[in-house]
């Protein structure tokens, strides 16, 4: 009996987690379209950092020569 | 996960940052002094010298040419990160607590302080990421804050939102084009401060920490609270982990605050919460003091604290933390790589 009662308070802590990461998951798939729409509609690219970068790195290597890597 | 012990400054720290990369870790510090570190090998790289007082925040533009800071010596200063030169100098009537770039890195903002005389103040600059260029003196924007003065504030996506978080434990969310107030919420324990406010990859969500002993993981949008991480000791900083769902957290009680030894047993510790069900999940310690300051690597590799006892610490982790999965995200990984 205790180990039935132990088994189904698991079961309900297991299914609640279920429902927080799917719940999670569905917030974030919304928020993720929301936030590409939005980008489209103000006319920004879909990643203005890589953008950035991409420009800086034609600034330092105008030949397309790679970035030094200090490792 | 075995540490690695930067110690460069002299005085508590105050903020650390990665920059995008992830490979360069900057700290500020009472000590008066910017340094920057190899984040792999806790190498110093060099400093940036030229505030006159306590440093109390630092941000690094997203293509890590440009770095700015904050300091009790009323002014916010824009530094070459390379070279190490000090390329523009603000100045305010007071201390400027918080600064942060927009998710381009064509705007900064600055928390400036409350004092006598003066209220405190969320003003907006317009930066070129360029060494080379001259940058404009001139304030594009100033948000008063007559209610409770901001002690955190940033930037949401798409630059749509200044998000604040104010002493009475409130946040608010402004226009970030008009500075326009659009709503206050009160979301922690009245009057306990927030002391730290951090951004998602995307800045569509956020996580504060307060002075009330918790976290909270907020929705930039409208400002809904959908997680709370309580701890057992006031908060100075919370972070949140790229690649994996945790977040960790750093307080401690100011050795003026305590009262009795045993309150000072173990809460000088990083701790790490699950984001999505918000279970306290594991502790790192090492430092002596409060953590004032958390940070995560944007690569997901590292994270690093700041300590009030003056040292930086950087752990990278190990497989243990990659392979850590409740039984519910192992059913879903498997569910989704069977689809």
């Amino acid at each position: 009996e205790d180990a039935e009662r132990i088994s189904s308070a698991d079961v309900a802590v297991v299914e609640h987690r279920r429902r927080l990461l799917e719940e999670w998951h569905a917030w974030r798939a919304a928020m993720d379209e929301e936030l590409a729409e939005e980008r489209a509609d103000l006319g920004l690219v879909a990643d203005p950092v890589a953008e950035l970068l991409k420009a800086k790195q034609a600034e330092i290597a105008p030949d397309g020569a790679e970035e030094q890597v200090i490792e | 996960m075995r540490p690695i012990l930067l110690s460069g400054h002299e005085r508590a720290l105050t903020q650390i940052k990665y920059n995008r990369e992830g490979d360069l870790l900057f700290s500020v510090s009472k000590d008066q002094i910017i340094c920057v570190w190899f984040a792999h090998n806790g190498e110093r790289l060099g400093t940036y010298r030229g505030h006159q007082g306590a440093i109390w925040t630092i941000d690094v533009d997203p293509t890590s040419t440009i770095l700015a800071s904050g300091s009790a010596d009323n002014t916010i200063r824009l530094w070459d990160i390379k070279t190490g030169k000090c390329l523009k100098t603000w100045d305010f009537p007071t201390a400027v607590k918080r600064v942060e770039f927009n998710e381009d890195g064509t705007k900064l903002l600055g928390v400036t302080e409350k004092r006598m005389g003066h209220l405190g103040t969320i003003v907006v600059l317009d930066v070129k990421i360029d060494v080379e260029a001259e940058q404009d003196d001139e304030k594009v924007m100033t948000i008063v804050c007559e209610e409770s003065k901001a002690t955190v504030a940033g930037w949401s996506y798409l630059s749509k939102y200044i998000i604040a978080g104010h002493e009475d434990g409130s946040v608010s969310q402004y226009d970030g084009k008009t500075g326009d107030l659009i709503y206050n919420i009160s979301i922690h324990e009245l009057n306990n401060q927030l002391t730290d406010l951090q951004w998602s990859q995307d800045r569509t969500y956020f996580i504060t920490a307060s002075k009330d002993k918790t976290a909270k993981l907020v929705s930039a949008k409208d400002l809904e609270v959908m997680k709370t991480y309580p701890s057992d000791t006031p908060l100075n900083s919370a972070t949140i982990t790229p690649k994996k769902d945790f977040v960790i957290l750093g307080g401690g009680q100011a050795a003026m605050d305590v009262t009795t030894t045993s309150a000072r047993q173990g809460k000088f510790e990083a701790r790490f919460y699950h984001k999505i069900f918000e279970d306290e999940i594991g502790r790192v310690r090492g430092h002596f003091g409060p953590l004032n300051t958390v940070a995560a690597d944007p690569t997901g590799k590292s994270y690093a604290s700041g300590g009030e006892d003056g040292y930086v610490r950087i752990h990278h982790f190990d497989k243990g933390y990659y392979d850590f999965m409740y039984e519910v995200e192992r059913e879903r990984q498997n569910k989704l790589s069977a689809a």
